[in-house]
């Protein structure tokens, strides 16, 4: 099964579970988790139910293209179920078979996994799930997020779609996969891996990029001030990019990533809070 | 008759199942017997998925006399001992003969009222009440909700059923009823299975795939790697943790084996061992001390006959051994002592600066530890394996894998070819993790891990840290022990308070607690852990209170003088010594300095004592600077005939002060000799305690 169709199956898998098929959000973003279909919309009472794809970039994971398992930028299938349902591992379980998988001739583990991201003050509890050994997916319970306790508690599935996919083609190498028939994820990627590596390790200038953070950081506060809200988390998005790529040229300090961190994550529970406020309101 | 529980969860952490399945044992047990219920063999079984708490109860609570108080006896009765109307009207409402009523005392007074027996409550009722409060109460290092509910455990709730005597104990708990019905394995067996019993349930589920005893599954999987390994003449590298971790996340364990390609057996053993163990929970394989290209996995099915899950495992270690290969020669790039100056970056703690601060004070805090310890020729290596021990932290292998912190670094620098002292005491720094693990082999990583846990120690409550039962955040407790445990082990004779008075000296200008206050918390500490560390070896803790009375600041003397307390205690001289010396300790309490003269002495048994002290004095005073106490302590013992018929024949308390000054500055002598060796007084002897 190629990349698309792994998508395209997924998409309808889980449009028929009665999930919004969002578009991917045209950020930079370290996880699916972080867009506003996911941040947003786990907070507050309303039921909410979302499925879609998401490019999600971590610059230290950069290997110039050498490594068969390890890019800067991977694909992940992002599913948001509000409230969590009782029956969400089964579903789960049935997805992978929609896929082909006879779950019957391999070893599938719910392994203990806790997730948290301080940046977004967001924390949840649940597992890696493990297919005969390999991580595919990370199934999590959001407990908080925005510093906001949630109530009602939604899920979070998230494939790794390359995992999987490395998974279904019984390919050993990132970039013999295909994503369709005739064009490989070695023909999409295997150069973007490249400069990206160079560009995240050694070109990216930290003077600028910190000082980008901090005027990101600056608006950010002022919007939230304004109470435009969906424009200051656009920009704290913004923030953590910037934070990403300081991190992986080396660039900050123990104390200077706390500190970082903490500033994004001040800016983001004010959103949360405010939003939160808002939603009541309306 | 049977009880049978089983609550059904998502998977929960292995470690959460240990505990509330001994939380359910106990809690059970203190409901059942409050509750008046005769419990025999009660036990519990379980794996990620299921808690099950099985036991064998009376039928149910015995009935019991119950007293009902009517009015109080004062106004129960005229004048003329006939009813009142209030014993009229009480024994009416509840629908009982008048004369039937009696004067009966309680606690608050004598009222007038009447016995019944009161039927005991069937278990049924009991559980189906008591149930929802037991599994209220299981407490988890961490909790969730989920869905729309307010309830928090380790992992969502899915089935309770719940059994007494083959009928379903009815009870309703968070949305779940109970029932007598379960389901086979999730993934490969996802059928519902009724049950009316043990024995069934027992063996429906394994019919299902599911091996609820904990005991069962660890055989199945010991018998599958001697299975395995059969053909191989090879071994599993013994790891108790991860295999009590893994028998708890399994309910069907199949023991799976893989190999990789032998040229990642170029990897140190240290990186394979922590790729497969903390990276995918594998065992590895070995031969002897050699390592094969193999491993074994535990996984949660019936069968691989397609050869699925091994070959699965198989890329995936494949995979974390690629990139541990790439972390290994991408770090081999750099020298570990260009890496040194970035260390300034890496914060050791706020007010204590950064780790380059710290490597330079442990630059000379290792010189000054090799000069008192005989390690002079070794004092630059020690220099240097200083200066270079934490520039590992800046690895990609140690950013990977944290564990491996110091022994990456001895590692590194043993391929880059620095002398085998320096990356050995790199390598070795960190340890012992633990009071059970071993201490540095050499002594540069025994003299290296010593400065450095020093320096944390120091600093940390320098800056004003306090630790208390729970918060220790900077490990301060297990520091202080392996320091001890270094001392101790590699016979490290050196003043402690010296050394903390070079390490506050080296921490100066940091410091916010004052010094004389500081030091004295740190020697505290320290006699703290080291009255724990001989309490564990199972020393008397009067024994302790004896040897440590001299102070610390020897360690190794402070135990040798526990050694020979110990070692003494048997001996027929012991008692009536230690009777001594407190009789001796008690008349000098208060007792002024006064010199003594020899030439004030009037009786014989003064001039006796004084010149066998002399003598003793003499033949110890090696002994004691050797710390020999054991050989001192014996000829100590020989003041106790003299001493005998001082105390016989010689009044201390003499009516001429000059003479009774005099005879107590003897006896401060004496005290002063044995109080070198250990405190006696501090010790409980049997003819006391009687």
């Amino acid at each position: 099964m190629s990349m698309q169709e792994l998508f395209l199956k997924l998409y309808d898998f889980w449009s028929k579970q009665g999930c919004y098929i969002a578009p991917t959000y045209d950020l930079e973003v370290g996880a699916g988790t972080m867009t506003p279909d996911t941040f947003f919309r786990v907070l507050g009472k309303k039921p909410w139910k979302v499925a879609y794809v998401q490019p999600s970039r971590r610059p230290t994971d950069g290997r110039y293209g050498e490594n068969p398992h390890r890019v800067q930028k991977h694909f992940q299938f992002q599913v948001i179920i509000k409230p969590s349902s009782a029956n969400i591992q089964r579903i789960y379980l049935d997805s992978l078979t929609s896929l082909g998988i006879n779950l019957s001739e391999h070893d599938l583990r719910f392994d203990e996994d806790d997730w948290e991201s301080p940046t977004i003050g967001a924390w949840g509890v649940g597992w890696q799930v493990l297919l005969d050994g390999l991580e595919i997916t990370q199934f999590t319970y959001f407990q908080q997020a925005g510093g906001l306790e949630l109530y009602p508690v939604s899920v979070e599935i998230t494939y790794g779609l390359e995992r999987l996919e490395m998974f279904l083609q019984q390919k050993d190498n990132i970039y013999d996969l295909k994503w369709s028939d005739d064009v490989s994820y070695r023909d999409l990627r295997f150069q973007e891996e490249k400069e990206f590596s160079v560009y995240n390790f050694e070109q990216a200038d930290c003077q600028m990029l910190q000082s980008w953070f901090s005027s990101a950081e600056k608006e950010a506060q002022r919007l939230i001030n304004q109470n435009l809200l969906l424009p200051a988390y656009d920009l704290c998005l913004k923030c953590s990019h910037l934070f990403n790529l300081l991190d992986s040229r080396g660039g900050i300090s123990v104390t200077e990533r706390v500190k970082m961190i903490g500033q994004i994550r001040t800016l983001v529970n004010q959103i949360a809070k405010k939003f939160v406020e808002r939603e009541g309101e309306s | 008759m049977e009880f049978l529980l089983e609550i059904m969860t998502e998977e929960l952490p292995s470690s959460h199942v240990k505990s509330a399945l001994s939380q359910l044992e106990e809690k059970f047990s203190q409901e059942l017997t409050a509750a008046r219920i005769g419990i025999k063999n009660l036990k519990t079984l379980g794996t990620c998925r299921r808690l099950v708490v099985l036991a064998d109860l009376e039928a149910g609570q015995p009935d019991e006399e119950e007293i009902v108080a009517g009015p109080p006896k004062h106004i129960s009765f005229l004048a003329d001992g006939n009813f009142s109307s209030a014993a009229l009207g009480f024994a009416r409402s509840q629908g009982i003969a008048v004369e039937k009523l009696e004067v009966i005392r309680i606690q608050k007074g004598e009222y007038l009222g009447f016995k019944r027996l009161k039927k005991g409550r069937a278990i049924e009722e009991i559980i189906g009440e008591k149930l929802p409060a037991i599994i209220s109460s299981l407490t988890f290092p961490k909790n969730m909700r989920w869905g729309e509910r307010s309830f928090c455990f380790s992992r969502p709730l899915k089935n309770l059923l719940c059994l007494f005597n083959g009928q379903v104990v009815p009870t309703e708990f968070e949305g779940l009823s109970s029932g007598n019905r379960t389901s086979g394995h999730f993934i490969h067996s996802p059928v519902e299975l009724k049950v009316n019993n043990f024995a069934e349930y027992y063996q429906r589920l394994k019919e299902n795939f599911v091996l609820i005893d904990p005991q069962e599954r660890k055989q199945s999987i010991l018998r599958q790697f001697q299975e395995k390994l059969a053909g191989l003449n090879a071994q599993v590298y013994p790891d108790e943790g991860l295999l009590e971790k893994l028998l708890w996340n399994v309910e069907h364990p199949l023991v799976i084996m893989g190999s990789f390609p032998e040229k990642y057996l170029n990897l140190p053993l240290e990186v394979l061992a922590t790729a497969m163990r903390e990276g995918q929970k594998l065992f590895s394989v070995v031969k002897g001390k050699r390592q094969l290209p193999y491993f074994l996995g535990i996984a949660d099915a019936p069968a691989d006959p397609k050869n699925f899950l091994a070959s699965g495992n198989e890329r995936v270690l494949k995979a974390r051994l690629e990139d541990a290969r790439f972390f290994w020669e991408n770090d081999l790039k750099v020298q570990l002592s260009a890496r040194v100056s970035y260390l300034k970056n890496v914060v050791f703690q706020e007010k204590l600066g950064s780790y380059g601060d710290k490597v330079e004070r442990l630059q000379k805090l290792v010189a000054y530890l090799a000069d008192r310890l005989d390690l002079k020729s070794d004092r630059k290596d020690l220099s240097e394996a200083a200066r270079l021990c934490k520039a590992d932290l800046l690895t990609g292998m140690v950013r990977e894998f944290p564990e491996l912190q110091g022994k990456m670094g001895g590692l590194y620098a043993r391929k880059q070819r620095y002398s085998e002292t320096i990356s050995r005491a790199i390598y070795e720094h960190y340890l012992p993790l633990s009071l059970e693990d071993s201490v540095p082999e050499s002594a540069g990583g025994a003299v290296l891990s010593f400065a450095d846990k020093l320096d944390t120690i120091v600093g940390i409550f320098g800056v004003g840290f306090t630790i208390s039962g729970s918060s220790d955040p900077f490990a301060l407790r297990r520091n202080t022990h392996a320091i001890c445990k270094i001392i101790l082990e590699k016979k490290f004779h050196l003043s402690l308070s010296r050394t903390l008075d070079k390490t506050i000296g080296l921490l100066a200008d940091r410091l916010t607690v004052p010094v004389d206050q500081l030091k004295k918390r740190c020697l505290e500490f320290f006699e703290g852990r080291l009255r724990f560390i001989f309490e564990k070896k199972g020393y008397r803790y009067d024994l302790i209170n004896a040897a440590l009375a001299p102070g610390i600041d020897y360690l190794d003397y402070a135990e040798a003088r526990i050694k020979a307390l110990n070692e003494l205690k048997q001996s027929k001289n012991f008692e009536q010594f230690i009777l001594m010396a407190k009789r001796v300790k008690n008349i000098l309490k208060e007792v002024p300095k006064i010199k003594l003269d020899s030439a004030l002495f009037k009786e014989k048994e003064e001039n006796e004592l004084y010149s066998a002290l002399r003598i003793i004095q003499n033949n110890t005073e090696d002994l004691l600077a050797r710390g020999d106490f054991a050989g001192a302590q014996k000829i100590v013992f020989r003041l106790q005939m003299p001493l005998n018929n001082f105390f016989d024949r010689v009044l201390v308390m003499a009516e001429d002060k000059k003479i009774r000054n005099n005879r107590l500055a003897l006896l401060t002598q004496v005290q002063r000799l044995i109080q070198k060796i250990a405190d006696y007084s501090q010790i409980v002897v049997e003819s006391e305690t009687k």
